[in-house]
């Protein structure tokens, strides 16, 4: 094993991984039938379940897919891709050591080997370089030209459009769940989505969602997919030990200890002398748990949710006042209901005493729920917070499926979670010159917002004499921006159309497009292009303003339409150079590797810049691997969707700055694609500082924590 | 690879000749279909070891029954069976053309026999017939042959043709049948083209 170099073996094991993932990866692919070690079938089309389904001995490939299983952690999609791309990245490096091979074939093994060893960490660094450097800089500056919006101005304000959810829901799941399903499943994540959030604040419930799924969801095998449903409130994964109906108000308390006072307490001493204080006591017991439930009675409480089983006398004493009893409740459960009606869990001493119990709350309906031969409790709290509490039933014909649903939408949640979320992006750009104070002339739109050959925007990288005059009207652009202007980058609308582009007018003439006269409709949905004010300037320039405009964009008949596209204002970027900017929450781009090809071709045009050899070399490098995917995602495609085709069209589209068109409907977040970049990224830079791997017949345990990568490379 | 611009390698790079970009496509083509196979197995619940073959270098896969099993070595031909006459027709008409030119360049009184090229397998007498076949199409040298090993050869073919005749009438399996079926055409192909030969 110390032979292979770690690239070569890395190559071997994630082509085989790769091998697996192109099948399954895509609208177009297919289900993967794989045996698990235990005898297991499974039929999955998710990347994530079946990686770690499979049976790797290999330290590299038990690296790999640990890398990948956090990466999914985070977002929640991206587990075939990454294995595409690291492995389309491995090919590149692996082609660059054959090339090298060819010429040095003189040396010493050994020399060659710590030649080679020195090599790949210089790369390894260039690549880390590359990704806390350069990729936010080109995803900031260029790619935020082309972003979508899933966002919809409203009088209300910024709302979801469902339209956009509804695709972007579908994109996601059609890469996880079957065909024949995933239609349905998307419509029911959908109106889940639509029924909890209340307000604005989608992220919060987005959050809770996420981190809460266990409990909000039931899943029940032996009923075909169709019968999976919405119900509202809070279904508990318990049966009522005590049920007595109960109408008019509902007051419930959760308690956490058990209600009938115990003999003694723990670190105490309970000293008996006779039989009749034995009996004493606990006819004592008695007495005061009847008057501890005679209390709550009196408070008018009907419902306890005990996280403890209760003793046989609080449920006999339950019973005989009428007050309904659910125990042994999770404690995730009793933390979901605290956070959803602010209601902690009840102390004993409040219940005890004489006085009004304050921790108790209202509960709309509290009954028993049937699922085929099991029975829950379902109760309709009255929220405080932003979620409206709502619980989705999954049901499939056998447990896999049903399995595989409640991942799927476990993992929409979590991208939906990093969709709603600003990512923020930092860089330097370098340059020697101070932005002047005079207010740029509005006419000069032509010259700072056409897409340029990128020459006149990579000036802001590479400090250049020449090029001063351009720098500093670029940075001109963005600190000194009147607050009644619309100051933003050149924008690129995209169209879903397959022949033509429904944006003619082109970017010269954008800020005319953008004037309030000229509207164009969208069914009831407005769509808006947003300015997102992020960002801490540092220096005493001016910030960037913003401004909101109403665009409103024709729908066409038919699957596709326009969206609205998203706006990126920069922030200060400061004379120091140091740029903090944010993918704003809500940017989406169109699905089939758009993505992929802009930043191929705004990092090609970057090497081609670029001064330093290892960075254009790295760029180049990552520019190559990232057609990797759309290649396999367009294989199956002949005669005017192949991927040469898209691929001519697209950079013609770049290079004359019209717009690009997309021929498929859905949608992607791009912080998701920016998060899937970087992580593999790093991930390649821990594989290229391997010198040695060697193999451990004892299996690690699975821990949640980075350490354990460490130990598997050791 | 140019990590910095003193690297002296760099400028004496040349792109790869025609063969060694042959060579390299062998080698990538050979590497996806090992990969594939190898993703085939890892489904079908082969573990996926730390170690490599002694062999060949590519990674081992282990079965429920605990046997070592080497995807390349078992079950992917290797390069070198290109090379082999019995089992690829053009290699035996290179072979064969090889031993042609030989006689030739040979002194005329050709007391020495020349070397044959070997009996081909029955189970592949298609491939070496067809080779013989395509050595047909371009004029062939005037050569004269020797007519012992003709005659010898024809033997072979007559017999092989008795064999799979007799076979022929008492197999039961369709399979077989069509095997055979296909066995004596190649013979009968085979006499013909030597009685060319022979006129």
């Amino acid at each position: 094993m110390a032979s292979l170099g770690s690239v070569t073996a890395a190559l071997r094991v994630v082509e085989a991984l790769e091998a697996i993932a192109s099948r399954c990866v895509g609208p177009e692919g297919g289900q993967v039938l794989c045996t698990k070690p235990t005898g297991e079938v499974l039929l999955s089309r998710d990347g994530g379940r079946l990686l770690e389904a499979l049976h790797l001995e290999h330290p590299l490939a038990r690296m790999v897919v640990a890398c990948v299983s956090s990466h999914l952690k985070k977002t929640g999609d991206g587990a075939k891709t990454f294995i595409i791309f690291l492995c389309h990245l491995l090919r590149g490096l692996h082609a660059i050591r054959e090339k090298d091979s060819f010429t040095s074939e003189t040396t010493q093994t050994y020399e060659r080997h710590w030649k080679n060893c020195c090599q790949w960490k210089s790369i390894s660094q260039a690549l880390l370089t590359f990704q806390t450097q350069i990729l936010d800089c080109i995803v900031d500056q260029y790619l935020s030209r082309h972003y979508l919006s899933i966002f919809s101005l409203s009088a209300k304000g910024r709302t979801l459009c469902r339209r956009s959810l509804e695709s972007l829901l579908e994109a996601y799941l059609c890469g996880r769940v079957g065909r024949n399903n995933h239609r349905f499943i998307s419509q029911l994540m959908c109106d889940y989505i639509f029924k909890c959030v209340a307000c604005k604040s989608s992220i919060e419930v987005f959050e809770l969602v996420d981190n809460c799924f266990v409990e909000l969801n039931i899943g029940v095998t032996g009923i075909p997919v169709s019968g999976s449903r919405i119900v509202d409130g809070l279904v508990l994964h318990r049966d009522f030990s005590v049920y007595c109906p109960a109408d008019g108000d509902i007051r419930m308390v959760m308690v956490t200890e058990v209600l009938q006072p115990l003999f003694s307490s723990s670190k105490s001493e309970f000293i008996l002398d006779s039989e009749a204080q034995f009996q004493a006591s606990q006819c004592w017991i008695v007495e005061r748990t009847k008057a501890v439930m005679k209390h709550l009675h009196s408070q008018n409480i009907k419902l306890i949710l005990s996280s403890v089983k209760q003793p046989d006398l609080v449920i006999y004493c339950a019973r005989l006042h009428g007050i309904s009893v659910v125990e042994c409740l999770s404690s995730e459960e009793v933390s979901l209901v605290w956070r959803i009606t602010g209601l902690p869990p009840c102390v004993l001493p409040q219940v005890s005493s004489q006085g009004e119990i304050s921790d108790t709350t209202l509960v709309k309906f509290c009954k028993p729920l049937i699922l085929r031969s099991k029975r829950y409790v379902h109760l309709g709290l009255v929220s405080t917070c932003a979620f409206i509490p709502h619980c989705v039933i999954l049901c499939g014909p056998v447990l896999g499926l049903v399995q595989q649903h409640e991942s799927a939408f476990h993992g929409a949640f979590k991208m939906l979670r990093q969709l709603f979320t600003d990512l923020d992006l930092n860089y330097i750009i370098q340059t020697n010159t101070q932005s002047d104070s005079s207010p740029l002339a509005y006419h000069n739109s032509r010259e700072c917002n056409r897409l340029p050959e990128i020459g006149k925007y990579q000036d802001i990288i590479v400090k250049s004499e020449n090029k001063l005059k351009n720098t500093q009207t670029h940075l001109k652009v963005y600190s000194n921006v009147v607050a009644s202007d619309t100051e933003l980058e050149t924008h690129v609308p995209w169209s879903a159309h397959k022949e033509t582009p429904i944006h003619t007018s082109q970017t010269n003439d954008i800020l005319k497009c953008l004037s309030p006269e000229k509207n164009w409709k969208i069914d009831d949905c407005e769509l808006f292009i947003e300015s997102n004010p992020t960002g801490n300037p540092t220096a005493e320039d001016t910030r960037t303003e913003i401004s909101y405009e109403n665009v409103q964009v024709t729908n066409n008949p038919g699957k596709e339409y326009t969206l609205p596209v998203m706006y990126k204002s920069l922030d200060a970027c400061t004379s120091q150079g140091y740029c903090s900017s944010t993918i704003p929450a809500g940017c989406v781009l169109p699905v089939g590797g758009n993505f992929e090809i802009l930043l191929h071709y705004y990092l090609l045009n970057y090497a081609k810049q670029c001064r330093q050899s290892a960075e254009a070399m790295v760029s180049m490098l990552i520019s190559d691997a990232l057609l990797g995917l759309p290649k396999t995602l367009y294989k199956p495609k002949k005669g005017k969707d192949s991927f040469p085709q898209i691929y001519i069209r697209s950079l013609r589209a770049l290079q004359t700055s019209q717009a690009m068109v997309s021929g498929q409907s859905g949608l992607e977040p791009v912080a998701g694609k920016y998060q899937l970049v970087a992580s593999v990224i790093q991930c390649l830079a821990k594989i290229l500082t391997i010198d040695l791997i060697i193999n451990i017949k004892r299996q690690p345990q699975k821990i949640d924590d980075q350490d354990s990568e460490d130990e598997l490379e050791h | 690879m140019a990590l910095n611009g003193a690297e002296v390698d760099d400028f004496a790079w040349a792109p790869p000749t025609e063969a060694e970009t042959k060579v390299l496509q062998a080698r990538r083509e050979r590497q996806d279909r090992i990969s594939r196979l190898m993703g085939d197995y890892l489904l079908r619940g082969y573990r996926m070891l730390g170690d490599t073959c002694a062999d060949c270098g590519t990674i081992l896969l282990q079965d429920k029954q605990r046997k070592i099993y080497c995807v390349a070595c078992q079950e992917l031909d290797s390069d070198v069976d290109k090379d082999n006459p019995a089992l690829n027709p053009q290699a035996a008409l290179s072979q064969a053309r090889e031993h042609q030119l030989a006689s030739t360049t040979e002194p005329a009184t050709g007391s020495r026999p020349t070397p044959q090229p070997p009996v081909p397998r029955p189970e592949h007498c298609e491939g070496a017939a067809a080779g013989l076949k395509a050595a047909q199409g371009p004029p062939l040298p005037a050569a004269p042959l020797n007519t012992d090993v003709v005659a010898y050869t024809q033997t072979a073919l007559l017999q092989k043709l008795t064999w799979a005749s007799a076979e022929l009438g008492s197999s039961t399996s369709l399979e077989t049948s069509i095997q055979l079926c296909g066995l004596i055409r190649a013979c009968a192909e085979a006499l013909c083209s030597l009685k060319q030969l022979q006129l």
